[in-house]
């Protein structure tokens, strides 16, 4: 970590003196700290409270957070509940208590956005049995006995010991391996590279792997360079726009005729898609359209491997309301169009009718399961 | 010849010193690009503790001036007309960005100086309240606003020297190295030899140098104190919005929440590693530079042969951490002394008030 203790100890009073504020807030209508009440137009029809935990990070990450929060904010709306509040997480330590901030509060649906935040939403949800949890980019897996299970042995039948927990997660390899299908073919050097956050967030493990394997079903000769700008999903990893950039130029400098490049480095990755620009390469942007999150690197993003995180969210939110949700982990993928690609816009042209081809192939493949995007390279 | 490179321990190390240069030369103007918000912080820490104030806020200060120099010329964008970027890429936006930036970090450096001359309150305190202050403030702000955001006014571009330079040897290099930047960074090189010079040759470092060090031996042949400190602080605060503005209208160009990631800490390392010189908190902020091309460089492909079988063994944290590990070693008086200004971080309390 390049993070001194001051950092440490500042994010900490600062996540406390947010979450003090998110507390008064939810008291009275006001809005302070960073807690946000968006207005809804129609009058509540549905009193189900709805909180939402971020993962480290901003509400306004214009990715993965955002859309989770969009999500939330539209499933209220569509239910008819009044509008959802948010606590934005600072710090890792503070996961357990952030969501025991809306427990607290007697909020009926909380939403968590990331994997880090699995553990803590898997303990909450065996101690408040009657509070619906929804944890984005969470699997389920617990023990016999319904507890966290740190060696990912996941004995326990998540869907009966922990009814309450819709752990929602994305086939990520899909959008990546589309990605890849997409860069091998727009290639004109035949050498792409892609670049996560960490390793160890399988998620981004998974957009990396399905990235080489659909570039190299186009082009069996591609090269490809997958790198990670950290080894732990800290600051550096997700939240470095400055680090991120250099990350990219040092790399476009080795190896200098690659000519598309894959971020999946959340804001340090917008750093990323920035030094693609500048050397006038092609990007591809990740998790949501970037196209739109990030305009000023919109003249070079082709296309985005896309997870479709506010209708995933707002889908679970539904199915409370309905009540036909379904504890354990809720696989998304392309049959329920929970991935995809997004719109090229302006690089429409340099589509072609056979590119187009391969990636309708590919969904298709993807569809019947004839295509694995987890092959040759393995996914985590 | 060759032979000893294949020694042990001595092989090793040659090959490693031989790869270390060479990445440095490598991505050389990367380095110093990257040392621009490191080296600049350390100068507005340098100005703040000469003469006798600590600032820990410098994170905060830079994080603000990011905020403010992206927000500020977004929206002189939209009023303004942009017209052709001039050389460096500047336009009338990003220029009023950049005003708006300084006169945020003079602005917060105000506060810490009111904080900690006036009401000579801990001087530690006050850092840290504005770190603190800053992290939550632009973050909440910076969400208020991507709600609609305007677009972004876009940023200053590198200096770029005539087609065929690149090619001349050695000096080619070495122009591509220190010239080919931005306005912010190429006011960092500047800025660093103006305050050396400054510091041992004009009055006014001598006089900085005697507050810092010794504050009453000072007043008693007449130096205003108390003036004397503010001026430093504030002048330090403009260091710190050009830092800052470099995050979001130089290097990059858009601002997200706590994007300064800690480089304002890095920053007083480098300072204090640099034994509160301008040049010394430079090269120290140059060396977190080359530490970092070093780490990005053996994770992107180490080098073949011994030299790569051990570096890949080496856990890649050790690279990161290595510039701080020197810290240490500085500070603990292993290798040369750094001894902080005598007054530092202490307020100052006239005589005839004193009693």
């Amino acid at each position: 970590m390049r993070k001194p203790r001051y950092g440490l100890g500042a994010g900490a009073v600062a996540a406390s003196i947010i979450l003090a504020a998110c507390q008064g807030g939810g008291a009275g209508n006001s809005t302070s700290g960073s807690s946000s009440t968006p207005s809804t137009s129609a009058g509540p029809s549905n009193s189900l409270k709805i909180g939402l935990v971020t993962d480290v990070g901003t509400l306004d990450d214009k990715n993965f957070n955002q859309f989770s929060w969009e999500g939330a904010k539209k499933g209220a709306a569509d239910i008819g509940a009044p509008a959802p509040k948010s606590v934005v997480t600072t710090a890792s330590a503070d996961y357990a208590k952030n969501i025991k901030s809306f427990v607290d509060q007697k909020f009926d649906i909380i939403v968590t956005v990331g994997f880090a935040l699995g553990n803590d939403t898997t303990k909450a949800a065996k101690a408040n049995p009657g509070i619906k949890f929804i944890g984005v980019d969470q699997g389920v897996c617990v023990t016999e006995q319904g507890e966290p299970d740190p060696s990912f042995g996941c004995k326990g039948d998540g869907a009966k010991l922990l009814p309450n927990y819709q752990g929602l997660v994305f086939k990520e390899a899909q959008p990546g391996y589309l990605a890849g299908i997409v860069a091998g073919s727009i290639s004109k050097s035949g050498h792409i590279a892609a670049i996560g956050g960490t390793k160890v967030v399988p998620a981004v493990a998974n957009y990396m792997a399905g990235y080489a394997n659909g570039a190299a079903k186009v082009n069996p000769n591609v090269k490809v360079e997958l790198q990670y700008v950290s080894d732990q999903p800290d600051a550096k990893a997700f939240n470095d726009p400055a680090g991120g950039k250099a990350f990219a130029e040092q790399l476009l400098a080795k190896n200098k005729d690659v000519d598309v490049l894959f971020q999946v480095a959340g804001k340090t990755g917008n750093g990323v898609l920035q030094a693609a620009c500048n050397a006038n390469i092609h990007a591809i942007g990740v998790d949501v359209d970037q196209h739109l999150s990030t305009p000023e690197s919109a003249k070079c993003i082709v296309t985005s491997a896309e997870k479709k995180l506010t209708k995933a969210v707002s889908d679970a939110i539904k199915r409370v309301s309905e009540k036909t949700d379904k504890g354990g982990t809720v696989p998304l993928d392309i049959t329920t169009d929970s991935i995809g690609l997004a719109p090229f816009y302006d690089f429409q042209n340099l589509i072609t009718p056979e590119i187009q081809t391969r990636i309708d192939d590919a969904m298709k493949g993807l569809k019947d399961g004839s295509v694995d995007p987890c092959k040759p390279m393995k996914c985590s | 010849m060759d032979f000893v490179l294949h020694l042990p321990v001595i092989g090793l190390l040659l090959q490693f010193v031989g790869y270390l240069v060479v990445v440095s030369v490598q991505n050389g103007n990367l380095i110093i690009t990257l040392a621009t918000p490191i080296g600049l912080g350390a100068l507005c820490g340098f100005m703040n503790e000469r003469s006798g104030v600590v600032n820990i806020g410098i994170e905060g200060m830079m994080l603000t001036a990011a905020f403010i120099a992206w927000y500020v010329a977004a929206l002189a964008g939209q009023v303004l007309p942009a017209g052709t970027p001039g050389p460096l890429g500047i336009t009338l936006p990003l220029l009023v960005g950049l005003a708006a930036a300084l006169a945020a970090g003079v602005l917060v450096s105000a506060l810490h100086a009111w904080l900690s001359i006036t009401v000579r309150a801990d001087q530690i305190i006050s850092g840290t309240i504005i770190n603190i202050v800053a992290l939550g403030i632009t973050g909440y702000l910076g969400l208020l606003i991507s709600q609609n955001s305007p677009s972004s006014a876009g940023n200053f571009s590198s200096l770029s020297l005539p087609a065929g330079v690149d090619g001349i040897p050695v000096l080619g290099w070495l122009l591509n190295t220190v010239i080919e930047h931005g306005p912010i960074t190429l006011s960092m090189l500047v800025g660093v030899v103006v305050l050396q010079v400054l510091l041992y040759r004009s009055r006014w470092g001598l006089r900085t140098r005697a507050v810092g060090e010794h504050p009453r031996a000072a007043e008693t042949v007449g130096i205003d104190v108390i003036a004397l400190r503010y001026r430093n602080v504030l002048l330090g605060g403009l260091l710190a919005g050009l830092a800052g503005a470099w995050f979001t209208i130089e290097y990059g160009n858009s601002f997200q929440g706590g994007m300064t990631n800690g480089r304002g800490f890095i920053a007083l390392a480098a300072l204090i590693f640099g034994r509160w010189t301008p040049v010394g908190a430079v090269g120290a902020a140059l060396l977190f530079g080359v530490a970092d091309a070093l780490g990005t460089a053996i994770r992107q492909g180490p080098p073949t042969g011994d030299l790569g079988t051990f570096l890949t063994a080496v856990p890649p944290q050790l690279f990161s951490a290595l510039p701080y590990i020197v810290t240490i070693v500085v500070l603990a008086g292993v290798v040369g002394r750094s001894v902080a200004p005598a007054a530092d971080g202490q307020p100052y309390e006239r005589e005839s008030k004193a009693t």
